[in-house]
């Protein structure tokens, strides 16, 4: 264990668990008083773990995806800065829950998985496009991981007011059905947008490094499954109008395939991506 | 003599309606019978009437409190010509501190049955003009209700006793509320002419709604309220084809069976591609079939689902209350003290204030006359003015202190004094810049 890798990053999981700890107790009891204090500590999260990614990044002469668990982390820091944009700017407060809920679950898995020691890529990964590419897949991943809390929160909302029990007192307002619906869909559409620009991304990098755009390995497959439920997810909102809860509904159905098949496939045939094992 | 604030009256709590319609008294009433109250009730020398649908009370004034609430129920009793008996034990009888802290509830919406509802202060405002129009407010009264007043002022502001919706129609509008996010661009369709839809269309215009659509049985009726709404008028045998692209329903006609069967409505909800509807039921019999409500991205609440949501709010609201009491009971205090003369600090200051203002004021009429003299003489003159002021004061503050301070009789000397001196609005000519009625709450209570 080096001691750049520690310094930085036990102080940003300390906080992104007690910021998730304060927004799911939020969640819980209905009351929005103490999310201040979690977008707060959301916050000092993201600087600190910025500052571990960088350090790391010095060592790795790139990007720090060296290992599975490094682009865990490094997922957990994008998807915390979305989220955190999210909470501020369009008072979404309500996902943290979720959000960084799954920030703090996975930079912790990532923690424990973390093997000391210096990281360096192989030569065959060092390409300007590996931060292209890596970064767009994962930016993907958290717009994902931000629709699908997004969504969560819809479908609670909307059987509460199916069941006829609005949403607590005025002052503590969530967001309506309406702006949960719009935000869930452009989510969709720029994971969906990333989503694609990384598959084009790999393919070139793939063409310039062996020869071929594409090998059917497993990662590649299962990307282009997702692309497709993701497009025609996206269709059927466009033309059939599936919006509200089905949009809802199935953008978490979706992303559960996500999950599955890419930690899956990590554990049992990683191929090419397998550089994340180290 | 010492005067005693007093109250005597029924409200929703102590008399059913039948008792309380019979003593009711309409507001213009109210002057003529103060008038004869005061010509009657020796024991009673200041009085209010309020009447409204949840009380009445006679608010008053006497030396002698006992005999006073006696005169005060045998003039209800002989003014509404309902023997004392049939209402003797509905009354309560009120006095001295008691009475203040019933007033400042019930200024404060506390003693309501819809507790925190916004009409009430209006009421008690009108009360209060009521009285100074018919001449029977004196000092004691004169504090009382401004006390009333602010204390009901306060309360709203540090509680939310007047927050939730608490009826029918303010709850539909908080649904679209969390249902869609802005109302601007949204669509309102009116079934029928029903007061309660009305009314609920009014509140959402309000709120944004730029476009109405009014269908009625009676075409006129439709083309009557779009007129005075606002809208676009739709004969009652064309308007399903709106339903495509309307967002809100409110539906009041009166029928036998729902407008709508829901499998027709299925299929406008495919042509609206899903697009999100809130249905506002407000008839009885019911508009709308129930099961519309499971159809995708359908909101169907019924008067019965509103009238739920009502009352949680009006549970949370009690619960507000409770902390509006503690407030309650700290004005009281504090007003107790001030009716008692044991505050002389704000008369003291009034009239110090006012006395060295009149000073300021002789002293710039001469103004051109004082420049022409030597420093030394200008210097002089201030002196002798502000020494002739000092003494002046000291004389009045020494006879406040030694007539009496803990007495009503004292706080009778320091307003007297005020009054003189200040030259303040008496109390009888009508304080009446506190009497617009506050409209800070949609709620139609």
């Amino acid at each position: 264990m080096t001691n750049m890798d520690t310094l930085w990053l036990a102080p940003a999981l300390v906080c992104y668990a007690l910021s998730a700890v304060i927004f799911i107790a939020g969640r819980l009891t209905r009351t929005s008083r103490a999310s201040g204090w979690a977008i707060y500590l959301l916050g000092a999260g993201v600087i600190f773990h910025a500052l571990d990614l960088t350090a790391r990044g010095f060592q790795a002469g790139n990007i720090p995806v060296g290992n599975f668990a490094q682009a865990l982390s490094f997922f957990a820091w994008l998807t915390a800065l979305a989220s955190l944009l999210l909470i501020v700017r369009l008072q979404m407060a309500v996902i943290g829950a979720y959000s960084v809920g799954v920030v703090a679950a996975t930079l912790g898995a990532s923690a424990i998985m973390m093997k000391g020691g210096r990281i360096v890529l192989p030569a065959s990964l060092q390409s300007v496009w590996l931060p292209i590419h890596v970064t767009l897949a994962i930016l993907g991943f958290s717009m994902f991981v931000l629709a699908s809390s997004v969504s969560l929160v819809y479908l609670a909302y909307e059987s509460q007011l199916k069941a006829k029990r609005p949403l607590g007192p005025a002052s503590e307002r969530p967001p309506s059905l309406e702006k949960l619906d719009r935000i869930n869909y452009s989510l969709l559409g720029w994971g969906f947008a990333l989503l694609s620009l990384a598959i084009i991304t790999g393919a070139i990098w793939a063409d310039a490094t062996w020869g071929h755009f594409w090998s059917w390995e497993p990662v590649e497959s299962w990307s282009l499954t997702i692309w497709i439920l993701y497009a025609a997810l996206l269709e059927a909102r466009l033309t059939v109008g599936w919006r509200g809860r089905r949009a809802a509904a199935l953008t978490i159905v979706v992303f559960l395939v996500l999950v599955g098949s890419f930690v899956g496939v990590s554990l049992i045939d990683p191929g090419k991506h397998g550089g994340w094992f180290g | 003599m010492e005067q005693t604030l007093f109250i005597l009256g029924v409200n929703h709590r102590t008399a059913a309606v039948a008792v309380r319609e019979r003593l009711a008294y309409a507001d213009r009433e109210i002057a003529p019978a103060l008038g004869r109250l005061k010509s009657h009730a020796t024991a009673i020398s200041e009085a209010a009437i309020l009447s409204t649908c949840n009380r009445v009370e006679v608010v008053g004034v006497g030396a002698d409190p006992v005999r006073a609430l006696e005169e005060a129920a045998e003039f209800v009793a002989a003014d509404r010509k309902v023997p004392l008996e049939a209402f003797a034990d509905t009354l309560y009888r009120l006095e001295g501190r008691d009475a203040a802290r019933h007033l400042f509830r019930v200024g404060a919406s506390l003693d309501s049955m819809v507790v925190g509802e916004p009409q009430i202060l209006g009421q008690v405002k009108l009360a209060y003009a009521n009285a100074a129009e018919a001449g029977t407010v004196g000092l004691v009264l004169h504090r009382s209700f401004h006390k009333a007043f602010s204390v009901a002022k306060r309360v709203r502001k540090a509680t939310l006793i007047g927050h939730g919706s608490v009826s029918i129609s303010s709850a539909a509008v908080a649904l679209a509320g969390q249902i869609f996010d802005s109302l601007k661009d949204k669509t309102v369709m009116l079934m029928g002419a029903g007061k309660m839809a009305e009314l609920t269309a009014r509140q959402l215009r309000s709120l944004g709604i730029e476009s109405l659509i009014i269908t009625s049985r009676t075409f006129d009726n439709a083309v009557g309220l779009a007129r005075g709404l606002g809208g676009t008028a739709v004969p009652f045998d064309s308007y399903k084809p709106y339903l495509k692209f309307v967002d809100i329903v409110i539906g009041s006609v009166a029928v036998t069976r729902p407008v709508i069967a829901p499998d027709e409505f299925e299929g406008i909800i495919k042509e609206r591609r899903y697009k999100p509807i809130f249905l506002i039921d407000l008839g009885v019999p019911r508009n709308f079939d129930e099961r519309m409500n499971s159809l995708e991205n359908v909101y169907l609440y019924d008067i019965d689902d509103l009238s739920q949501v009502v009352h949680k709010s009006r549970a949370e609201r009690e619960h507000e209350a409770e902390r509006a009491e503690e407030i309650v009971e700290l004005e009281v205090e504090a007003f107790w003290r001030w009716m008692n003369g044991l505050d002389l600090v704000p008369t003291i200051k009034d009239i110090r204030y006012s006395i060295d203002r009149l000073r300021d004021l002789e002293l710039g009429r001469h103004r051109s006359w004082l420049s022409t003299l030597e420093p030394a003489e200008r210097t002089r003159v201030e002196l002798l003015t502000r020494g002739l002021t000092n003494k002046l004061l000291h004389r009045i503050l020494q006879g406040l202190r030694t007539s009496g301070v803990n007495t009503p009789d004292g706080a009778y000397a320091a307003e007297v004094a005020r009054k003189l001196l200040c030259g303040e609005i008496s109390a009888t000519g009508a304080n009446l810049e506190a009497l617009g009625t506050d409209h800070d709450d949609e709620d139609d209570f």
